[in-house]
């Protein structure tokens, strides 16, 4: 009950006050000038000089650095470690491990692509820092996006942390009950048995109160609906919006002249 | 068995104190409720009586026993606890299944294990309902299964946490009779409830919390009759009491019966 919803953290600063859409713009154009880009350095330039100032602009820094330690950077070295070993390209050998060659070639080009995998990680990771779901959801919605589809995305979001609160207390209420979770691992796996049953038949029976109680305010409803929240998108949000995708423009334009 | 808490305080992970220094006293065969506004502390407080939490600072003693040497399962043995939802317990596909689960995770001998279910089924008037369903049965009959499971694990202390709520007035009179009978048995039995009058008409013993701590703790008698500090934690004190101070009576009246008899001397007088 008391679990956090999303990754979600609130906090004032200017990125949380832009526009959802803007933010997802922001996103895409970062990731997709890192990859159209045809000059080498430009997702190393882009993490270091786009990404970490925005995440002390977002005073979502201590959040994202914790992210990067935990997530994007065993991802970003994995890819590293793949490509490096793996990428058939090159000449100058610079170590070899029984069949496989690290050349000069394989390093350069696993660094860049580890750099564009950490970009897209952390852009997205910054996004989804700065901005609470069911705004996204409600500012999509009114652009035009279906309700049904809105409501989907949410409640997947919802639905662990609450299941996974339901099962706490299920388990609770069953080890009051004697039942051993603790010593062997047949005890433990013959536990699932008295988890499951009413979590599936709570789960399920949740759903349906759900859909009556949203029915009930009029979810499927044809008419023009007005919200209560109302979602600012103001003009520098619009400004911002087309510079990104001027970017974007000029980047793709860059690489097929280039090419 | 007796219970003993001394000082007890219990922080959750959001860093909330739940429990600010709490002691307690329960004599083995005492009927304790527990009374207070949402939030005050009481099922936190209960959880750690039978190892489901663990204190933070302070001392838990059920008999002899720390909680926080025993597993859950271990001291199931001697703390039964009904939580509030039965959904969240039940799961066989029939009452007699479901209401034998715990006695038999307790390792009783299998002579054992069906006089304690037969028992604890015709206690919760279920006797008629082994092969049903629990999924089958009405909200406030699953409640009563979820009462006969902990019941027939036969353990000397049994928390109830808010029996009540939710049910109807037959339902609440067949909760009542169960308590009695535990009580004839000799069981201790403590109660979280937020029916003031299921309270004052079945518990000699009432404890108030209010934010972390006890406010009370005395005979039904003398504590519901503390309006203005029951007030603190949002409870009323129940109808007759307060009709019994309005007509000026000297005594604190808890149920119909005093009530009748105080009043008949009052105006005799
Ligand atoms: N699992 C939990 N995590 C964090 N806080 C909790 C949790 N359970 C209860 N609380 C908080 O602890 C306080 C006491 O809760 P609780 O003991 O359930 O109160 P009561 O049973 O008296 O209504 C409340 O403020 C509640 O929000
Ligand atoms: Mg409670």
């Amino acid at each position: 009950m008391h679990e956090r919803l999303s990754y979600y953290v609130k906090r004032d600063s200017a990125l949380h006050r832009l526009n959802p859409l803007t933010k997802i713009i922001l996103a895409l154009s970062i990731v997709l000038v890192s990859i159209v880009s045809p000059w080498y350095w430009t997702a190393h330039i882009l993490l270091l000089l786009v990404i970490v100032p925005l995440s002390f602009a977002g005073r979502v820094s201590r959040e994202y650095f914790t992210s990067a330690i935990r997530l994007i950077l065993p991802a970003a070295g994995f890819i590293f470690l793949m490509q490096a070993f793996f990428q058939p390209i090159g000449n100058t050998v610079i170590f070899k491990y029984l069949f496989l060659d690290v050349t000069q070639e394989s390093l350069s080009f696993a660094f860049r692509i580890s750099t564009r995998i950490a970009v897209m990680i952390s852009a997205f990771t910054l996004f989804l820092l700065t901005t609470h779901p069911s705004e996204l959801m409600s500012d999509l919605t009114r652009r035009g996006l279906p309700p049904q589809f809105a409501y989907v995305i949410i409640s997947t979001l919802q639905i662990l942390p609450q299941m996974q609160a339901k099962a706490q207390t299920i388990i609770a209420a069953q080890r009051s009950r004697g039942l051993d979770t603790e010593s062997t691992f047949f005890k433990r796996a013959g536990s699932v048995v008295p988890l499951v049953g009413p979590l599936v038949f709570g789960s399920l029976v949740e759903v349906e109160e759900r859909a009556i109680a949203i029915e009930a305010r009029g979810f499927t409803s044809k008419s023009i609906k007005t919200s209560l929240h109302e979602i600012p998108d103001s003009l520098s949000d619009k400004i911002i919006r087309w510079v990104l995708i001027l970017l974007v423009l000029l980047s793709i334009a860059l690489k097929i002249w280039l090419s | 068995m007796k219970i003993e808490i001394r000082d007890l305080r219990f922080t959750y992970p959001t860093g909330l104190e739940a429990l600010q220094g709490v002691s307690l006293v329960v004599e083995p065969g005492e009927q304790v409720a527990i009374v207070g506004q949402n939030g005050a502390g009481k099922t936190t407080l209960v959880r750690h009586f039978n190892g489901l939490l663990q204190a933070a600072a302070g001392s838990v003693l059920i008999g002899e026993w720390d909680p926080k040497k025993y597993s859950v399962a271990k001291l199931a043995s001697r703390v039964g606890y009904v939580f509030q939802n039965p959904d969240e317990q039940l799961f066989s596909k029939d009452v007699g299944t479901e209401v034998k689960f715990g006695p038999r995770n307790l390792g009783y001998a299998k002579e054992k294990i069906d006089e304690l279910v037969q028992r604890a089924l015709s206690l919760t008037e279920l006797s008629d309902k082994t092969e049903t369903n629990p999924y089958d049965l009405s909200p406030t009959w699953r409640k009563m299964v979820a009462l006969a499971s902990v019941i027939a694990m036969d353990t000397p202390i049994v928390i109830f946490d808010e029996p009540t709520t939710g049910q109807d007035a037959l339902n609440v009179a067949r909760i009542a009779h169960v308590i009695a009978e535990l009580r004839r048995e000799g069981k201790t039995v403590i109660t979280i409830t937020h029916d003031i009058d299921f309270c004052a008409e079945n518990f000699e013993r009432v404890i108030a919390m209010s934010k972390g701590r006890i406010l009370l703790d005395g005979p039904a008698r003398e504590i519901l009759g503390q309006e203005h500090i029951l007030a603190q934690t949002y409870v009323d004190p129940p109808q007759l009491t307060r009709l019994g101070k309005k007509l000026g009576l000297k005594e604190t009246v808890r149920n119909q019966v005093e009530f009748l008899e105080i009043y008949k001397n009052h105006r005799n007088k």
